[in-house]
C-alpha cells in the first residue's frame, strides 16, 4: 500500500504550529498504544519520544487536513517493529503466520466461543481486562487498541498496519475472542459462572 | 426491552451475526444491515441480544481500564527537544 509522498515545505513556525496542535494532543494516546506494545514503563517512554522526534524530523511529508492521529500512530508501529520488537529481551515465539493460519481455520470460531456474562465483567473492577489485553499476541492487541480504544475506522487501521481491510476485519474479530476467552478464564478463577 | 419468553434460545448463525453486530458497533454497517439487526434480530435472538450487551460492556471497560496518560516530565521533554531542534 505504497502511498504517494508529497514533500511540504514549512516554515519553522509553521512546523512548531503543526508539532504542537495537531501532533501533541494526541500524546496521551501515543504513550497508551507505546505502553501496550512494549509493557515496560521506560520502553515506552522510549518509543514515545523517538516517536515523536521522527514525526518532526519528517514533519515536511505531513499533509495539513490530513488524519495526525493516524499518521502518528503509524509511525509509532513501525517503529516498534523495527526498534524494539527486535531488542526485546523475550522476542515473542509465536510465528505470526501461523497464528494467522490457526486462527482463520473454520473450525476455531466455534471453539473459541467464550460463555461470558455481562454480570461477570461488571465485577472486574482491577485489573483484569487491562491484563488481558496485555496478555493477547501483539498483532490482536493492536486491532482492539486502535478500533476500541482510539476509534480508529477499518479504512484508517488498514493503513496504519499495511493490511487489507478484509484482515483488519477478521483479526479484530478473532482479537475479541481471544480477549472474550481471557476474561471468561478471569471469571472462572474469581468464581463466577460463565454459562 | 424485547419479551425473553418469545425469543429463540438458539442462532444457527452465531459467529456471523456476532461479526456483523461488531461492524455495527464499529460503525462500519450500512444503515440497512443496523436497522435489520437491532430493530429485528436483536428483538427476536437471546444468544445475539446476550452478545450485543457483552460486546458493548466490553467496549466499556476497555475503554475505563485500558487508558495511561502520558507522564508530564516525559511530555516536557519531548517539547523541549523539538524547540532545541528547531534551532539547527
Amino acid at each position: 500500500m505504497e502511498e504517494e509522498v508529497v514533500r511540504n515545505q514549512y516554515t519553522d513556525v509553521q512546523k512548531q504550529e503543526i508539532f504542537d496542535k495537531e501532533f501533541m494532543p494526541h500524546i496521551n494516546a501515543m504513550y497508551n498504544f507505546a505502553y501496550r506494545l512494549t509493557l515496560e514503563r521506560d520502553d515506552a517512554k522510549d518509543l514515545l519520544q523517538d516517536t515523536y522526534l521522527k514525526a518532526y524530523r519528517f514533519i515536511d511529508s505531513f499533509q495539513q487536513g490530513t488524519n495526525a492521529k493516524a499518521w502518528l500512530f503509524r509511525i509509532l508501529k513501525n517503529s516498534f517493529i523495527n526498534d524494539y520488537r527486535k531488542k526485546s529481551k523475550e522476542p515473542s515465539k509465536v510465528d505470526y503466520q501461523e497464528v494467522e493460519a490457526y486462527y482463520n481455520s473454520e473450525d476455531v470460531d466455534r471453539q473459541i466461543t467464550p460463555d461470558l456474562r455481562v454480570e461477570s465483567l461488571t465485577n472486574m473492577i482491577g485489573d483484569e481486562i487491562s491484563n488481558a489485553l496485555n496478555s493477547l499476541d501483539v498483532d490482536f492487541k493492536t486491532v482492539i487498541i486502535l478500533c476500541d480504544l482510539e476509534g480508529f475506522k477499518y479504512e484508517e487501521m488498514a493503513k496504519i498496519l499495511d493490511i487489507p481491510i478484509g484482515t483488519v476485519r477478521s483479526r479484530l474479530h478473532r482479537a475479541r475472542n481471544l480477549l472474550k476467552e481471557k476474561l471468561s478464564e478471569y471469571a472462572k478463577s474469581m468464581g463466577y459462572k460463565t454459562a | 426491552m424485547p419479551d425473553m419468553n418469545k425469543m429463540k434460545q438458539d442462532c444457527p448463525n452465531k459467529q456471523e451475526c456476532l461479526q456483523l453486530l461488531q461492524s455495527i458497533l464499529d460503525g462500519e454497517a450500512t444503515a440497512a444491515q443496523k436497522e435489520t439487526f437491532m430493530k429485528q434480530h436483536l428483538q427476536e435472538c437471546m444468544p445475539c441480544y446476550q452478545n450485543y450487551h457483552l460486546e458493548v460492556a466490553i467496549r466499556g471497560l476497555l475503554k475505563q481500564k485500558c487508558s495511561n496518560e502520558a507522564p508530564e516530565e516525559l511530555v516536557n521533554s519531548i517539547k523541549e527537544k523539538v524547540i532545541k531542534n528547531l534551532g539547527c
